[in-house]
This record gives structure tokens, C-alpha cells and sequence, in this order.
């Protein structure tokens, strides 16, 4: 099988740079082992302050509405985090109190959305809080169902309206209505329809992974992805590299067996160690794919704060590469290998950290790959 | 606490920080037989067999009869098993040689490579749930506890001990307690707390390390048949098994604060991968210290040396010092005796006369039946989340108030833990944080080291204590103690797992 452009990594950083060569006209195939950083995604777009055309125009494209509006998110436990790009059901305000008063509805039996913790962060910011609880629908009131986000989710896209008429009944005179981040995951027109129907302003507060806008986002992405052509083998893991002098010439995945995919170029955007992009054992951090050269510190005290709260060097391990982000293999590069999103660690600085260098390094890749021939 | 409660004494436990927080819930949880000792201490083994029948009948809830095997290898001098099995009966602990292809049978993951095994009567305990169900019952019985309370100072009449001064460590009040008899039992921290009293008790503090595998591999315990040494010990624990462990002598000053060091992990895998092959390919759940709190008696540089005998002082005969009396060396298992011991004394200074029952009187959740058998009475067909909440709770269980349905949910995954079983640990259990959580019901103690749940206790606890605030804070400290654990075995699928935790908890919770 013999695409222009191979990318290993179906997350944030493949998606972008598959879709990009797609719309300029390339064959491209996306191998993807399953889950991704998308889905622990908390909808904002981490180190990215600015709202690059480029990167709307691709969402826009895929059905996916951001807004660009800097200030501050809220985090699931009540506090503030600087955000200024999210996805359109995240939140942004230019500054924390962004009302009088709060109602924040939880869901009984819930336990991955802090209620308590939302409303001792809204006080403290002023916003006077009161709790209420919405019924469930019926087949959630067994108690040995478990509870998690998805479940939760199709029901409310499915019963949005009966949510809607609850809180009318409960509202008094809030301003805001906090409501956990459970709509949108089938039919992305929820959190919108919610937004009009409450009589104050609608306010998602997130829930722990798996992550609503998160999957949203993956799936819109994906078929967007495929409807402009492209190839994503799902479930697939590639497994090493066929290599002449220094250019990538295939790739074996495990599901094609003898069938690898060639391709005048590759891009790796495995991600990092929990996406297997980056493997350790107690010596040594390696790249499983191609072999490439891992940026990381030879002892292993080294490699950890003991701080849970601090910057943990682990994290700042990655693959190794030249200017134009050709990675490198024994200290030399591989010329039709790019290597883009959280693989690279903090090898590379200049494009950021998280959602930011997953699209800022796929944009550097795709422009490399459209210059060439 | 207990048995001077049970003997009709009016008394009251003081700890600094929370139950089980020193040796005692920090070891292998293993209920020793007495084996491991036969040869070089036959007094502690002996008091230990003692004590690992009554500990059978009376906290049957707390422990799994798994009994254990002593094998060896072919490194090992098989001869050294007759002079084993001679001490082992000798100390009057069942000891039978088993063929090695009868022991693979019984234990599969044992090494293929046996030359010689025994078969010997361990088996593992829990200690956080022995430790709860002692102070529980003890409470029951009008026993009063004030935990997170560290002892300043003594109050000292003459030649005589009349109380203690006290600070609150959370809120920093002081509160003196008076009492006709102070008993030290503060473990490797009884050095000090003796010092403070002004007589002298030399403690020899010994660093062991463990490590906890993230899957029970074992389903009976397993030594090596040679003298004690390093890791090697495996012990199954509810859903994980446990190695260790290294014997450093440490300077008192530094027991607060133990860590694992990378070498010490390396020595612990290579050496458990002998007893247990499949160890070298397990996931590592996380790495821990305790401190032994051996009593100095030579110049034996490990420790592996000195008795695990149990030191019971009376200081009046001793030093000359009335009302105080100090209770240390010994063993997890050989905790009830000790505390006899120490009553003894207590009961004869008060001139109290009323014997020792708690070898006789079953802890609460021990009374007779069988977990399954209690989780069939509650519900009709128990799911196992609720088979292991009443294999931690015992028939304790079936005093709960009624459950709602919303009570079932799960907030531990690993561990299997309800809302339910969480909420009585706040109401019933002294929980104030969720450190104090995790050693009732285990709460985080599971393959995701309280990535998911940790957030979720804080949830409930957050609204039991109606404090969010402080909750934020004790969540942080939480994931915090949990990664002191995980750092020194961070690389393959647990460095996987501490980056998605990070990502979690600073980028999508904003913690």
C-alpha cells in the first residue's frame, strides 16, 4: 500500500496534519492504536494565545466551533486557569467572577464532578452558590450501573429537554447555572440547545477523563479526516521501519502483517510515554518505531521531582530532531521523517507545551512536506 | 488500648498521627508462623505461633490462611532444611517437607527450580484493618482516642509520672491528661518519648524496603529456606503481593522519612524474581520503608541479629520512675501479646485483678461467619464489590444503616469501594483526611495509586467536612504521598501511568 504520507498516531497532532494534507490533494493513511490525549482533552487549548485562521478554518471545516476570548477557564475542582483558545461549550471569561449568583446542578450518585469543590471556588471569587440535583432517568437509578461520563452522556443528548425543564423549575434568581460537561458526545448541537433554553447564562464545568468535548472532538476530527480520504487504521500499532540510507522507504503495522505501508514521507506523532510514543524501562527511554533519539537524563534520579506538584524531567524527555523537524537516528537525520505533538517532550520549546505544540508542530510538518515534492 | 478496656480500665490512646502510621502498617502484612526465626530466635518464635493461632480465631476478618512454603534453591545448602524443620518443631510450629513437585503444584508461581520446600502455617494479614478493628472495639468499650495529638511533655511529680502535656497537631491546642499509669508504646519514637519521661530506652531503628506488585502472583507465602536476609519474603495481600525486604540501620532522627533508593529497588527485583520468576515481569505498584523498632543489644550492624522479642519495662523496678511503663520490640504479630503484657503490668501497678480476655474475644467483624456468608445474608446476590467491602468490614457489616442505591456506586475501581463503605469510614472511623481513608478501606491503595478515586473521596469528604478547602489542600498532599511511593519504580507502564495522572490532575482538574 503506497500512500504520499504515512503519519503513526491518530491524537490532536495526527488529525491536524492529516487533514492538512488531505486538503492539499495528498494520499495519506493515519495508524492509530485507539485512545488518545483527546480524550482527557479539558477543551482548551493549552498554550495556544492566539487563534491562528489556519487552525479555526481546519475546526470550522470539521464541524467543530472554537472561540478565542482570553481570560481564564474553570477547572472541575472551582479553580481559574489562563485559557484565551477553547472549544465552543468551554467557557472563557475575561475574569473569574463571572456572575452574582450560581446554580450548580449535580447528578446523585456522581462521583467524578466535585459539586463542593466547584462551590467553595465560586465563593471564593464572590459568586454566591446554591446546589441542586437533577433526576436521573430510569435506567440510571440502579446503583450497580456504574456511573462515568459517557454513560451519563448519551443519556442527557437523548433527554436534554427533561434536564432543560428541571432547571427551569429549580432556578430562582441566579445568573449562571453550572451544569457538568455530559452533552454533546452523539449530537454536538446539545450544549448549544441547553445554552437557549436555561434563562441564564450556561456555564460547563468538566468532569474526570473520559472527557465529552474530548471524544467530540477526536470523532469530528476522524471524519473529517476520512471524508476528505484519508486512511485511519484503527486499532492498528506500528511496529518498526524499513530504512535505505536516510530515508524511511515503509512501515510494518501489526494488523497489515506483510502488507507495510510505504510513503515518500512519515511523520511520528505517537505521543508520549501513556501513548507508548516514548517507552522506559529502569536504564534506558527509547522510540519504538523507528528507533530515534531520545532526549533524556542517563540517571535515573534524575528523571523525577519528588514533588508531585513540581515539573516532573520525565515529561520533558522526547525524541530529538533537526531545525526542520526531521528526527534524528544516531545523531543524523532522517530526511523524509517528521516528528510532531507531545513525542517531542520539551526538545523543542519554541512550540510550546500540550494542545499548542500537537498543532503548532503538525503546521511545521505539513509545510515542509508540501514544499517538497 | 483495647485490652485495658476489656479489663475495665478507663483509658485513653494517644498518637501523633493517625493509626498504623509507623511499623505496624508498614511492613509485608505478614502473619508469621515463627518459622522464619526457629533457628536463630526461638523465644519470638515461639511467641509467635502462640499468637498467629489466637490472631486466626479472633481477627479472622483481617487475615487469609494461606499458609506459606519455605523452599529452597539450588544455591541454597539443603541441609540447612533439617536443621530448619528441627527448630520449627521445636518452637511448636507445624513444619512439613513437601516434595518439589508437590509445592509447584500447590504454589504454580514458585520457582520451577525448587530443590526443597516446607510447607509452614503464615499467613497474611491486613494491618490497617486489624489496626481499625482494635481501636474500634476498644471505643465500643469506652475507650477514648484523640489521634493527631503528639505528647510535648510528661507531668512528673517527684520520682513519679502523673500525666502528659499534648498539642493538637491540626489545630495546635494543648491539653494536659492525667493518669495514674503512662504506657510508652510509641515503637522506634519510644527512644524519645522515653527521654522525655528522663529515663533511657536505646532503640535500634532498622530501614526495611518493600515493594508492592501491582498483581497477587502468589496465593501462599513464600521464603527462602536459608538464614534471613534480604527480600526474601513474598507475601499475597488482598489483590497484590509484596517483597521485601532490606534490614539498614538508620539514625533516629531520619525514621520520619523514609525513602526507597533506586538500588534498593534493583536488589528487591532481582532477588524476589529467585522465589517468583514471574516478579521480573510484573508491574511495580509502588515502593515503601518502615523502620523496625528493635531494641539495641549489641553491635550488630543490620539488625538481622537482635531479637524480635517483645520488651516490656516496667520503670519503677527499672530506673526507679513510678506510673511508667514502656512496651516495644515484638512484631506485628505478636501485637496482642504485647499489649497483655503491658496490661499486666498496668493492671498490677492499679492493683486490678481481672484477667486477659482478648485472646478469647473476637474483634469486631470476627464473629464467626464467613465473609460471603455475611454478604449473603445483606444482599441476595452480592456483586464482588460488595463481597469485598464485607470481607474488609467483617459483620460489622451488618450493622449499617440501610444503603440507597446511590450508596453502591464505586469510588474506588482497584479496590472496590462503595460510597457507602467510605462514608462510615468519615462517620464511624476517625477520618480526617484522605490518607486516614485509605489505611480503613483502602481507598488508592490499587493499580491507579488514586488517580481516580483519590479525586473522588475527596468529593464526599469535601461534603462530609464541609470544607472544601482544606480538602484541595489534603488532596494535593494525598497524590503527593502517593507519588513518594511510585517515583523510585517510575519507568515502563508505571511512568505511563504517573504522566497521565499528571495530566489529569494539573491540566484537566487544575489542581
Amino acid at each position: 500500500m503506497r500512500f504520499d504520507t504515512v503519519i503513526i498516531g491518530g491524537g490532536l497532532a495526527g488529525l491536524v496534519a492529516g487533514i492538512s494534507l488531505q486538503q492539499a490533494g495528498r494520499s495519506t493513511a493515519i495508524v492509530s492504536t485507539g485512545q488518545n490525549a483527546l480524550h482527557f482533552f479539558s477543551g482548551s487549548f493549552e498554550s495556544m494565545l492566539e487563534a491562528p485562521e489556519r487552525l479555526t478554518a481546519l475546526f470550522a471545516g470539521a464541524g467543530i466551533r472554537v472561540h478565542y476570548n482570553p481570560g481564564f477557564r474553570l477547572t472541575p475542582l472551582g479553580t481559574f486557569r489562563e485559557a484565551a483558545l477553547s472549544l465552543e461549550d468551554i467557557s472563557l471569561f475575561p475574569e473569574a467572577k463571572f456572575a452574582d449568583k450560581a446554580l450548580i446542578a449535580c447528578v446523585p450518585g456522581y462521583l467524578d464532578y466535585f459539586s463542593a469543590f466547584l462551590a467553595e471556588g465560586l465563593e471564593k471569587q464572590g459568586i454566591q452558590c446554591r446546589l441542586c440535583s437533577l433526576d436521573l432517568p430510569e435506567e440510571l437509578q440502579d446503583g450497580s450501573v456504574e456511573r462515568r461520563s459517557v454513560q451519563l452522556a448519551r443519556l442527557v443528548d437523548r433527554d436534554w429537554k427533561k434536564i432543560v425543564q428541571q432547571i427551569r423549575l429549580m432556578i430562582k434568581d441566579e445568573d449562571a447555572v453550572v451544569l457538568p460537561q455530559l452533552c454533546g458526545l452523539q449530537d454536538a448541537s446539545v450544549p448549544e440547545h441547553l445554552r437557549q433554553e436555561i434563562p441564564a447564562r450556561v456555564v460547563f464545568a468538566g468532569t474526570m477523563p473520559p472527557s465529552i468535548p474530548g471524544i467530540r472532538t477526536q470523532r469530528l476530527l476522524k471524519r473529517r479526516y476520512e471524508v476528505l480520504g484519508g486512511t485511519y487504521l484503527s486499532g492498528d500499532e506500528a511496529l518498526e521501519a524499513q530504512v535505505e540510507g536516510n530515508r524511511i522507504m515503509s512501515v510494518r503495522t501489526r494488523n497489515l502483517d506483510v502488507h507495510a505501508l510505504e510513503a515518500s514521507h512519515f511523520i511520528l506523532a505517537s505521543g508520549s510515554f501513556f501513548s507508548k510514543g516514548l517507552r522506559s524501562n529502569p536504564f534506558r527511554v527509547w522510540e519504538p518505531v523507528f528507533g530515534a533519539d531520545v532526549s533524556y537524563a542517563e540517571d535515573r534520579n534524575a528523571w523525577y521531582n519528588p514533588e508531585f506538584a513540581g515539573d516532573q524531567p520525565y515529561m520533558q524527555f522526547g525524541v530529538k530532531t533537526d531545525a526542520a523537524l526531521h528526527a534524528l537516528v544516531g545523531g543524523s537525520p532522517r530526511e523524509n521523517l517528521y516528528v510532531i505533538g507531545s513525542v517531542l517532550g520539551g526538545t523543542r520549546p519554541e512550540f510550546g507545551s500540550g494542545a499548542g505544540l500537537a498543532i503548532r508542530s503538525a503546521f511545521a510538518a505539513v509545510d515542509q512536506i508540501l514544499e517538497s515534492l | 488500648m483495647r485490652d485495658c478496656a476489656m479489663r475495665g480500665l478507663r483509658v485513653l490512646l494517644i498518637e501523633r498521627a493517625d493509626i498504623a502510621t509507623g511499623a505496624s502498617g508498614r511492613n509485608h502484612g505478614l502473619l508469621h508462623s515463627g518459622a522464619r526465626y526457629a533457628v536463630n530466635d526461638p523465644e519470638s518464635a515461639a511467641e509467635c505461633i502462640v499468637e498467629n493461632k489466637i490472631l486466626r480465631r479472633i481477627a479472622a476478618h483481617c487475615i487469609e490462611p494461606t499458609n506459606g512454603l519455605f523452599i529452597s534453591l539450588p544455591e541454597d545448602d539443603l541441609s540447612y532444611q533439617n536443621t530448619f524443620v528441627e527448630a520449627c518443631h521445636k518452637a511448636g510450629i507445624g513444619a512439613e517437607v513437601l516434595d518439589p513437585k508437590e509445592a509447584l503444584r500447590l504454589e504454580p508461581s514458585v520457582n520451577p527450580e525448587l530443590i526443597g520446600a516446607v510447607r509452614v502455617p503464615d499467613a497474611s494479614v491486613d494491618p490497617f484493618r486489624l489496626c481499625a478493628s482494635n481501636m474500634l472495639d476498644a471505643k465500643l468499650r469506652g475507650a477514648q482516642v484523640r489521634l493527631r495529638t503528639e505528647v510535648t511533655g510528661f507531668i512528673r511529680e517527684g520520682d513519679t509520672i502523673r500525666g502528659v502535656h499534648t498539642r493538637s497537631v491540626q489545630t495546635g491546642r494543648t491539653a494536659d491528661y492525667y493518669a495514674p499509669v503512662v504506657v510508652n508504646a510509641c515503637g522506634v519514637w519510644g527512644q524519645e518519648v522515653a527521654q522525655m519521661a528522663g529515663v533511657q530506652v536505646g532503640m535500634f531503628p532498622s530501614k526495611g524496603a518493600l515493594l508492592i506488585f501491582a498483581h497477587r502472583v502468589n496465593n501462599m507465602v513464600i521464603n527462602r529456606c536459608r538464614k534471613p536476609s534480604n527480600a526474601d519474603i513474598l507475601v499475597p495481600g488482598d489483590t497484590v503481593c509484596i517483597i521485601g525486604t532490606t534490614s539498614t540501620r538508620i539514625p533516629l532522627e531520619n525514621c520520619h522519612r523514609v525513602s526507597v533508593t533506586p538500588d534498593e529497588v534493583t536488589l528487591l527485583v532481582t532477588e524476589g524474581a529467585k522465589l517468583t520468576p514471574a516478579l521480573s515481569e510484573t508491574r511495580i505498584l509502588r515502593a515503601f520503608a518502615g523502620v523496625r523498632p528493635l531494641v539495641s543489644d549489641d553491635n550488630d550492624p543490620t539488625g538481622r541479629n537482635i531479637s524480635r522479642g517483645i520488651v516490656c519495662l516496667d520503670h519503677e523496678t527499672r530506673d526507679g520512675l513510678k506510673g511508667f511503663v514502656t512496651i516495644t520490640g515484638g512484631k506485628l504479630t505478636t501485637y496482642r501479646q504485647m499489649a497483655e503484657k503491658a496490661t499486666d503490668v498496668v493492671c498490677h501497678k492499679l492493683g486490678v485483678n481481672k484477667v486477659c480476655e482478648t485472646a478469647i474475644t473476637p474483634l469486631p467483624g470476627s464473629e464467626g461467619r464467613s465473609y460471603e456468608e455475611l454478604a449473603r445474608e445483606i444482599w441476595e446476590a452480592p456483586s464482588t464489590a460488595q463481597k469485598a467491602a464485607t470481607a474488609r468490614l467483617g459483620s460489622v457489616v451488618s450493622e449499617m444503616p440501610k444503603r440507597s442505591r446511590q450508596d453502591e456506586a464505586l469510588v474506588c475501581e482497584c479496590e472496590e469501594v462503595p460510597v457507602w463503605e467510605v462514608n462510615n469510614a468519615f462517620e464511624r472511623m476517625g477520618v480526617s483526611s484522605l490518607t486516614d481513608l485509605r489505611r480503613r478501606t483502602r481507598v488508592g491503595m490499587g493499580t491507579c495509586q488514586g488517580e481516580f478515586c483519590a479525586c473522588r473521596a475527596a468529593g464526599l469528604l469535601a461534603k462530609a467536612q464541609d470544607c472544601a478547602e482544606r480538602e484541595r489542600a489534603d488532596l494535593l498532599k494525598f497524590m503527593g504521598e502517593r507519588w513518594k511511593g511510585n517515583f523510585p519504580i517510575g519507568w515502563g507502564e508505571s511512568l505511563r501511568e504517573a504522566e497521565y495522572t499528571q495530566w489529569v490532575y494539573k491540566h484537566v482538574l487544575g489542581l
